[in-house]
C-alpha cells in the first residue's frame, strides 16, 4: 500500500490534511481530513441572548469574522423582527467589502500564488516580484483597515450589533477610504493579468454544481435571502436543509454537504459562474475577457475568480461608502418587535455561503445551526482531487508530482488559510 | 556586543487562530519582530518549521483532544519559557465556557450524534495550563497588538512583562465615556481585565469580556456592584462565564458554592 499524507499542523482556521492511500494504479482512498479540534458552537448558544450570541459565534473564524457576524445579524433579526434602515445595510455592506478584500488578498497573493510562481513563500516571491508583494500587502492592510473601522477592531469588533451599529465612522475616515480604494484599483487589475497568465491544467476536469446567494437586484453581490443554483434553481434559503443536506463523514470534524445527492462548490467560482454577467465597470470587462467554460469544470480557476472579485470589491468601495454617507444622521440601535421567532440568514462569506439559522424563545436562542462554506465544498475537493490522482496513478507519476497536484486542488478551493501555510509529512509504506 | 538571537516558536491549537493573525496583520512590526530572534516555527507564516529547544514558546488555542495534549506536552518540554496567548490558550476561550459542568458528552454527540473520529480524539476543551506549566499569561480574543509587542520585547530582554493591574473600567474612564451602567446596560468592564483601551464602551457598548477576569480577589466585589445595579445573579454569570473560562470558577464557586 502506497500512502501519500500532506498534514498540515499550526493551522488558522483549523487543521486539516490529505491523505491518499493506493496500491499499485488503484485509488483506495483519496481524503481531505479536518483534523480542527471540536468547539461545538451550536451547542454554546443555546440559553444566550442575540448580543451574545453574535459575540459567541464570530469567534468561529478570525478571517471571515464579519461574515460570521453578518449572517447572525440576518438570521435574529429576522427571529426578532427587526428591519435595519438604510445607513445600517450600506455600513453593513461596507465591512463585508473589507473582509472580502483581506481574505482574498491573502489568499491570492501569499499563499496561492507563490505556490504557482515556484517559491516556497511570499517573502521569497519578493525578490523577483518585489513591488508586486509590497503592494499586496498594503491591499491586505488596507482591508485590515476597511474592517476596523467598521466593525471598532480588526478581529471580533462587537461594533456591529443587533439592530445596527454602536457607532459610526466619521466621514472624513469614510471618504479617504473611498480615495484609498480607488488608488488601488490599477493594482488589482495588474494582478488579475498576472493570475489569468498561469496554465491551469484541464485532465481532472468533470462537470459541479455551484450554489451561491442571489442578491435580488441583478447586480453581482454579496448577501440575499434566496440561494442560487447553478442547475437554474433559485431557492428560499429558509429552505436551505434540503440543499445542504449535511452528512457525518467519519475523518473529518466538519460536516460533508451534498445537493441532490451530488457534491456542490461554493466560494468565487461560484458566484461568478452564477451571477457574474451581472458585474459591471472594470471587473465587469475582465470577467468577460477571462471567462471561459472551463470555468464551470475546474476548481482551480476560483484563484482568478478571487482576482476579479477584489477589483469588483474595489470598484464597490467609494460606491459603498457614497451609500453610507447619503444619510448625515446616525440612525439609533433598532429593538425587537418580538421575542420569540425564527429566522435564516444567509450570507456570501470569502469562501461560500454562509447560513445561520435560529429559533429564539423568550428572548433566548432555542435553536441554533451553522452551517459553514467549507463544509459545503468538501465533497468537491475530494472528488477533484480522486480524479488527478487516478489519473496521475495510471500515468506513473511519482509521490511528489501527486503531492503537489493535490495541494493545488484543494488549496485552490481556499478552504481555509490553514490549508495553504504547511507542512508537509511523507509516508510511503513497501508492498507487502 | 550583540546579544545572542532567541530561539522562539508560535504554535496554535483549537481556536480561530486570531491571535496569530494579529501578529501577521501587524505587517509595520512583522519584519523587526521576525529579524529579532530565529524564529523556528510559525506554521501560519512560513513552511520550513523545525522541533528545536526554544527560549520562548508562544502558544494560541486551546486543548481538544488526546493528540493536541501530547503535542503540547512536547512543546513544553524543548522550551525554556511559555506564554499562553489569547483567551482561549489562558482560559480556554469561548469553547470552554460550559467548564466544570456536566454534559460535554451529551453535548458532543447532539452536533456528531453516535460517531467517532477516525484521525482524533476529542476530549473536553480546556486551557494550555490544565496540561502543562504557563510561565506568563496574555489575554484577550483577541490579543491586542500593542500589547503583545510590549510583552515580547520584555521577554526578550529578559525582563518581567508589565501587565495591566486595572479593569477595563479604567480605561473607561481614561477616554471620559459616559458609563453604560448608568443607562441599564450590563457592561463586564468592572469585572474584566484591562488591556483593549475599552474598545466596545467607546463605541457605546457593553464590554462582553472578551480579555477575561481581573485578578481573582476583585471579582467578588465588583460581582456585588453590578447586581446593585439590578442585574440578576443569573445574567452576570452567563455573561461573563462566556469569554472568561477557567479563570472564573474559583471565585464563582467561592460566591456562589457552584459554577
Ligand atoms: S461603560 Fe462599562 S467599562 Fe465603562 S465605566 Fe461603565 S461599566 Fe466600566
Ligand atoms: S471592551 Fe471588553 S469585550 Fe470589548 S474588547 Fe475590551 S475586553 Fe473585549
Amino acid at each position: 500500500m502506497r500512502e501519500i499524507l500532506v498534514e498540515p499542523l499550526a493551522r488558522v482556521e483549523g487543521d486539516g490534511g490529505i491523505t491518499i492511500r493506493a496500491e499499485g494504479k488503484k485509488v483506495h482512498e483519496v481524503r481531505f481530513d479536518i483534523l480542527e479540534g471540536t468547539r461545538l458552537v451550536e451547542t454554546l448558544v443555546i440559553g444566550k441572548t442575540p448580543e451574545e450570541d453574535v459575540s459567541i459565534t464570530c469567534r468561529i473564524c478570525a478571517i471571515c469574522t464579519l461574515s460570521h457576524r453578518y449572517a447572525a445579524l440576518r438570521g435574529l433579526e429576522k427571529a426578532l423582527g427587526i428591519e435595519v434602515p438604510p445607513k445600517v445595510q450600506a455600513l453593513r455592506s461596507l465591512m463585508h467589502l473589507g473582509e472580502l478584500l483581506e481574505s482574498h488578498s491573502l489568499h491570492v497573493f501569499l499563499l496561492a500564488l507563490p505556490d504557482f510562481l515556484g517559491y516556497p513563500n511570499a517573502v521569497a516571491m519578493a525578490e523577483k516580484y518585489g513591488p508586486e508583494v509590497v503592494q499586496a500587502l498594503a491591499l491586505k492592510k488596507f482591508a485590515n483597515h476597511v474592517m476596523t473601522v467598521t466593525s471598532g477592531r480588526m478581529i471580533h469588533g462587537e461594533n456591529p450589533t443587533v439592530g445596527g451599529f454602536g457607532k459610526y465612522p466619521e466621514k472624513d475616515i469614510l471618504l479617504d477610504i473611498a480615495r484609498q480604494a480607488q488608488a488601488m484599483i490599477p493594482f488589482a487589475e495588474k494582478a488579475v493579468g498576472l493570475i489569468a497568465g498561469l496554465s491551469v491544467p484541464d485532465y481532472f476536469e468533470d462537470d459541479t454544481v455551484f450554489m451561491c446567494c442571489e442578491p435580488g437586484d441583478d447586480g453581482f453581490g454579496l448577501m440575499g435571502d434566496r440561494i442560487r443554483i447553478s442547475d437554474g434553481k433559485v431557492v428560499d434559503a429558509k429552505e436551505y436543509r434540503t440543499l445542504t443536506n449535511e452528512k457525518f463523514s467519519p475523518h473529518s470534524a466538519a460536516k460533508h454537504c451534498l445537493y441532490q445527492g451530488k457534491p456542490y462548490t461554493v466560494g468565487a467560482i461560484a458566484r461568478c459562474n452564477n451571477l457574474g454577467e451581472r458585474m459591471n465597470g472594470l471587473a465587469g470587462k475582465l470577467f468577460k475577457k477571462h471567462w471561459n467554460k472551463r470555468w464551470l469544470r475546474n476548481p482551480v480557476f476560483n484563484n482568478l475568480a478571487q482576482a476579479i472579485e477584489m477589483v469588483w470589491a474595489l470598484e464597490q468601495v467609494s460606491k459603498t461608502v457614497d451609500a453610507v454617507l447619503q444619510y448625515p444622521d446616525d440612525p439609533p440601535i433598532v429593538k425587537p418587535t418580538r421575542q420569540s421567532g425564527e429566522g435564516v440568514g444567509s450570507v456570501e462569506a470569502p469562501r461560500g455561503t454562509l447560513y445561520h439559522a435560529y429559533r429564539i424563545q423568550d428572548g433566548l436562542v432555542a435553536e441554533a445551526n451553522l452551517i459553514i462554506p467549507t463544509g459545503q465544498s468538501l465533497e468537491d475537493i475530494e472528488k477533484y482531487m480522486r480524479k488527478a490522482v487516478e489519473i496521475l496513478l495510471s500515468q506513473g507519476a511519482d509521490d511528489s508530482a501527486i503531492r503537489l497536484q493535490a495541494e493545488i486542488i484543494v488549496r485552490a478551493f481556499d478552504p481555509c488559510i490553514s490549508c495553504s501555510t504547511h507542512m508537509v509529512r511523507f509516508e510511503r509504506h513497501d508492498p507487502r | 556586543m550583540e546579544r545572542k538571537k532567541l530561539d522562539i516558536g508560535l504554535y496554535g491549537f483549537t481556536g480561530c487562530n486570531g491571535d496569530q493573525l494579529v501578529i501577521i496583520h501587524s505587517e509595520d512590526k512583522l519584519l523587526d519582530f521576525f529579524a529579532s530572534a530565529n524564529i523556528r516555527s510559525f506554521s501560519l507564516a512560513k513552511s520550513d518549521n523545525e522541533q528545536t529547544p526554544l527560549d520562548i514558546a508562544f502558544i494560541e488555542g486551546s486543548i481538544s483532544s488526546q493528540e493536541q495534549v501530547e503535542h503540547v506536552q512536547e512543546i513544553r518540554q524543548r522550551s525554556a519559557l511559555l506564554v499562553a496567548i489569547g483567551n482561549c490558550a489562558c482560559y480556554g476561550g469561548i469553547q470552554a465556557m460550559e467548564l466544570g459542568r456536566e454534559g460535554w458528552d451529551r453535548r458532543f454527540q447532539s452536533v456528531y450524534g453516535e460517531n467517532f473520529f477516525e484521525v482524533r480524539t476529542p476530549i473536553e476543551s480546556k486551557p494550555i495550563d490544565a496540561f502543562v506549566a504557563v510561565d506568563f499569561r496574555l489575554p484577550g480574543c483577541p490579543i491586542d497588538a500593542d500589547q503583545f509587542f510590549a510583552v515580547y520585547s520584555s521577554l526578550i530582554r529578559k525582563t518581567k512583562p508589565q501587565m495591566p493591574d486595572y479593569p477595563v473600567c479604567a480605561e473607561c474612564r481614561w477616554r471620559e465615556n459616559e458609563c453604560l451602567l448608568l443607562k441599564g446596560q450590563l457592561c463586564l468592564g468592572p469585572l474584566i481585565a484591562g488591556g483593549c483601551k475599552a474598545v466596545c464602551p467607546s463605541h457605546n457598548l457593553p464590554c462582553v469580556g472578551c480579555f477575561g477576569p481581573v485578578e481573582e480577589a476583585n471579582v467578588s466585589s465588583e460581582f456585588a456592584l453590578l447586581k446593585e445595579k439590578g442585574f440578576t445573579v443569573e445574567e452576570i454569570r452567563r455573561r461573563l462565564r462566556i469569554h472568561s473560562g477557567s479563570g472564573v470558577l474559583k471565585s464563582l464557586k467561592n460566591l456562589f458554592g457552584e459554577v
